[in-house]
């Protein structure tokens, strides 16, 4: 195949006028939306605005879709990008003409979407990220997959090819990791369920606000009431009717958590490109991104007891200044600890995740310890009044739990600084871990109460430019030496 | 050449060495007036609350609450003042180190290497005792950023020059 020339300045796909509209008119629907409904209500309450007869009202709604409509027709013409040996030029705007210059070494990753309009109509729209600014400075709404595919590789290589006859040996692309129905099935199972239901509920809530008077009106409330009455005196039916509610729920949320996770994780794909790596997968937003180890920042493991006996880790990538939202995508579920291991080798060359791991000081047992037992002290304040003289009975549910929440989180913690890398492990029920480059490190701080001083323990928090970690409690003559050390190993 | 030899330890600079030097003193001033403003502030509203309300139990509550005022205000400014002492700075060769905090004391490095971009703010106040705060800043939202308070003036300038000199030879 031909590389497509883009070096004069190019429009996108005509079909991206089709694109465009779409977009400007869901953006309009949804700012005016509010408007519309009062309208729609006033008109049906009142006859103040008589002079809205039904051809009147189309004629309003279709000249705005034909506004919109011209508005996306110049925005597709003014739209115009190329490309030369190291910089990328992007010239927009009607009336207010931009001109945006990305050098191409500054491109901290690129993005090629395909949400259902562009599934439609057979293109791709393409995102251009810099660490600059935590929203997308570049989208193309509307390539051809191979031209976005093109451009792509164009853009990532570092000097384009002078003389065309000499094209040296083209890396082949691996397909790495491809997940499996069955492991994305696992792995929505082994979701965290809380949130999930917590999620639902939200949901619920929010659903039930929103149409409570309605439902007042169907006096559903007092439906539900005498089916739920039906036999107040029977204890067992009132259990029976507990756990059906809790069965429910549980079922409810697992469910969510599987769908959820398929959505977003269908077809995941792993492709391992000469110096990047790309990540694609979605149902109904596909998604395909592009990551350039040297831009990575640090790199997140996430695994369970649950999850590691399936061989389920996840991998989390982050990057300085991505929104919250576009960081859920650099997300890899359903690995394998080889894969892990392979693509954090990928990312930092020279991480074997050898060596000794450090334990804070026993002050962090004490410190948990005190911190939950606060907590439980105030938990018993709402259990007083929920059930009455036998609350206490709840403490026994609760020191059960402070003692396996301190016994987990301190076992897990721990941490490791090798000559490039700093390993930092957590988590109480997940087994986190957490891995930065030591010369990406932005900035060290040690913190030290005044009940910590006289114990002669302190913390250590390291900035780096998408994250800031912890190496909780430890002696403060450690925490001295890791600060030299670090500062060193940063300036050095 | 690729070396790799190994870091003894001991022969690392210590932050321990670093001797960080107080803040100018002038500064307490300002912290001081900020706070007298606040406070004075809060108990006016209080006793002019007091003429307004004609209910009874605000009367009975007004000295619980002025005497809470009091006890806060005390407090603050003995707060205050003790952290003040432990405001210090210091620039090295290759970082610049903060210190602060009473209760909880933290000392913040940032290598200068690492510095985005620096900047001198001057409030109204803080330029009628020529002082000037310091902000330094790195990569990253999460990044731990520099704020030296209370520098004078001429200092702070000579610290920017410094620092953005030694930034740009970097680069």
């Amino acid at each position: 195949m031909k590389p497509i020339d883009f070096s004069h300045p190019a429009r996108q796909s005509s079909k991206g006028i089709l694109v465009i509209f779409a977009l400007n008119t869901f953006k309009f629907i949804r700012r005016f939306f509010v408007l519309f409904l009062a309208l729609g209500l006033s008109l049906s309450k009142k006859e103040s605005l008589s002079f809205l007869t039904t051809t009147n009202l189309t004629l309003i709604i279709l000249g705005v879709f034909l506004l919109i409509f011209i508005v996306a027709i110049l925005k597709y013409l003014n739209f115009k990008f190329h490309l030369d040996q190291d910089q990328f030029y992007l010239s927009s705007g009607i009336i207010n003409k931009d001109m945006t210059i990305i050098p191409k070494s500054k491109i901290q990753n690129i993005n090629i979407k395909q949400n259902f309009i562009q599934q439609m109509i057979n293109v791709v729209s393409l995102t251009i990220e810099t660490a600059g600014d935590d929203k997308a400075e570049i989208e193309i709404n509307a390539l051809s997959r191979a031209t976005a595919l093109d451009l792509k590789k164009q853009l990532f290589v570092k000097k384009q090819i002078t003389d065309p006859d000499v094209i040296d040996e083209p890396f082949q692309s691996i397909v790495f990791f491809k997940a499996s129905i069955k492991r994305l099935f696992l792995e929505g199972i082994s979701q965290n369920h809380i949130k999930s239901f917590l999620i639902i509920v939200s949901f619920v809530f929010g659903l039930y606000n929103e149409f409570e008077n309605y439902l007042q009106d169907l006096g559903i409330s007092d439906r539900l009431q005498s089916s739920v009455n039906f036999e107040t005196g029977s204890i067992l039916s009132l259990i029976l009717a507990n756990v059906f509610i809790v069965g429910l729920a549980i079922l409810g949320s697992m469910l969510f958590s599987i769908i959820s996770t398929f959505i977003s994780n269908f077809n995941l794909e792993v492709v391992e490109n000469e110096d990047t790596i790309e990540i694609n997968k979605g149902l109904f937003n596909k998604l395909s991104l592009i990551l350039v180890p040297v831009k990575i920042q640090n790199i997140i493991i996430k695994t369970n007891r649950l999850k590691q006996y399936f061989g389920l880790h996840t991998l989390s990538i982050k990057q300085a200044m991505i929104n919250k939202k576009q960081q859920r995508n650099f997300k890899i579920v359903a690995l394998e600890k080889h894969q892990v291991a392979h693509l954090v080798q990928k990312v930092f060359v020279n991480y074997n995740g050898e060596g000794t791991f450090e334990k804070p000081d026993v002050y962090y047992i004490r410190l948990l310890v005190l911190r939950s037992l606060i907590i439980g002290a105030f938990i018993n304040i709402p259990a007083y009044f929920i059930f009455g003289n036998y609350f206490w009975l709840i403490n026994i549910v609760i020191i059960s739990w402070i003692v396996l929440f301190v016994h987990f989180t301190y076992k897990k913690s721990s941490y490791q600084i090798t000559d490039e890398y700093l390993t930092i492990n957590n988590g109480f029920i997940d087994r986190v871990r957490n891995i930065s480059e030591l010369h990406k490190i932005q900035s060290v701080e040690l913190k030290q109460s005044i009940f910590q001083k006289r114990r002669n323990i302190a913390s250590i928090y390291v900035a780096t430019a998408s994250d800031k970690v912890k190496i909780p409690y430890i002696t403060e003559e450690k925490a001295k030496s890791i600060l030299d050390l670090l500062l060193f190993k940063i300036e050095s | 050449m690729f070396t790799n030899q190994q870091i003894n330890l001991d022969s690392l600079p210590s932050i321990d060495d670093v001797e960080l030097k107080p803040i100018s003193k002038q500064y307490l001033k300002i912290i001081v007036i900020n706070r007298v403003f606040f406070y004075s502030l809060l108990i006016a509203a209080l006793f002019f609350a007091k003429f307004m309300v004609v209910h009874e139990n605000f009367h009975m509550a007004f000295w619980y609450l002025l005497s809470v005022c009091v006890f806060l205000c005390v407090l603050n400014f003995v707060g205050a003042i003790l952290a003040f002492k432990k405001r210090k700075y210091a620039i090295r060769e290759e970082d610049v180190i903060y210190s602060k905090g009473l209760l909880v004391n933290s000392i913040s490095a940032v290598p200068i290497s690492r510095i985005q971009h620096l900047e001198i703010s001057r409030s109204w106040l803080s330029r009628r005792f020529n002082l000037a705060t310091l902000k330094i800043f790195t990569a990253g939202e999460s990044g731990i950023d520099l704020r030296i308070d209370g520098l004078n003036y001429a200092e702070a300038k000579q610290i920017n020059d410094f620092l953005s000199k030694k930034v740009n030879e970097t680069d």
